[in-house]
């Protein structure tokens, strides 16, 4: 597992274990691991990071078919955060930076520097093999750690519109990754 | 009296420039009677169920209620509808089968038959 995809793995087993200590001990309302600012930034910055990441496949990628699928994830993924920026201002949440955020964009940062040193098939291969793995990981995250902590309805339906985006976005992933073999 | 006779005239051509322009301004303009619409929903990366009993000449309308744009595009090239969030679009069914996809996202498929 590359090291972006390992942090976010590593921060949301965290938050998973911290959620079910939090809610072992007998107590009225127990606080959730991650509260909504929070989830609604993690999820902000995963969209961020795939928008930035199709930047670099559309200046770099010669391929038609691995262009169209980057051409999908920055659409999609602006059209996505755009709700998401919609809905925390209607909420009046603000949204808050926390670890799990800070290591996605340090990793993908890093990912993203990995992958500017390749080009052609070797190139258009590991920008679509991450993309499979990236959507993988955020979807797991999305279903087991941020959709259930989620504590507002409508923020939680959009969480959960987002899954079944993203789960479609993992399957042209795979398909492309499967054509480029 | 004649200027009243203008007047009404012209109260008349009013009206009537009005309400033929928000007829047409209407999202489902009039069929040909006997023609029927069937309605495809679009929702969370998904076609809605298909049509069945789809004849020649009845209308095809998808209706987008996802956050992000779609399209209805024949495979075949006969039609490619643009459908941004929250609007619909329509063609007139010809016979034969309808292979349509999301030129946005090709994992949207969708296939009708027209009798």
């Amino acid at each position: 597992m590359n090291k972006p995809l390992l942090a976010l793995a590593l921060a949301f087993g965290i938050a998973s274990v911290a959620s079910v200590q939090a809610q072992t001990p007998p107590a009225a309302s127990p606080a959730p691991a991650i509260n909504d600012a929070q989830i609604a930034h993690i999820a902000y910055t995963a969209g961020v990071i795939d928008v930035t990441a199709a930047k670099q496949a559309l200046q770099k990628s010669h391929n038609k078919a691995v262009r169209a699928f980057a051409e999908e994830m920055q659409r999609d993924h602006t059209a996505v955060n755009e709700q998401a920026l919609a809905l925390v201002k209607k909420l009046g949440v603000t949204p808050q930076d926390n670890p799990t955020s800070q290591s996605l964009a340090s990793g993908a940062a890093d990912e993203q520097k990995k992958l500017a040193t390749l080009s052609g098939s070797a190139y258009d291969k590991a920008y679509v093999d991450n993309e499979v793995a990236y959507h993988k990981t955020v979807n797991g995250a999305l279903s087991g750690t941020l959709i259930p902590s989620a504590q507002n309805a409508e923020l939680k339906s959009l969480l959960e519109t987002g899954l079944k985006l993203f789960q479609s976005h993992q399957m042209h992933a795979e398909h492309l990754a499967q054509s480029l073999k | 009296m004649l200027r009243t006779t203008i007047l009404l005239a012209g109260l008349l051509a009013l009206t009537g420039g009005i309400l033929p322009a928000s007829a047409s301004n209407a999202k489902r303009p009039a069929t040909t009677p006997g023609h029927h619409v069937h309605v495809i929903v679009i929702d969370q990366m998904q076609y809605g169920p298909m049509p069945t009993d789809v004849h020649a000449g009845d209308i095809i309308e998808w209706a987008n209620k996802d956050i992000l744009e779609h399209s209805a595009t024949a495979r075949d090239g006969h039609f490619d509808v643009d459908l941004k969030p929250g609007t619909s679009g329509r063609i007139t069914a010809t016979a034969g089968t309808l292979a349509f996809f999301c030129k946005f996202h090709p994992t949207m498929t969708g296939t009708l038959v027209v009798k």
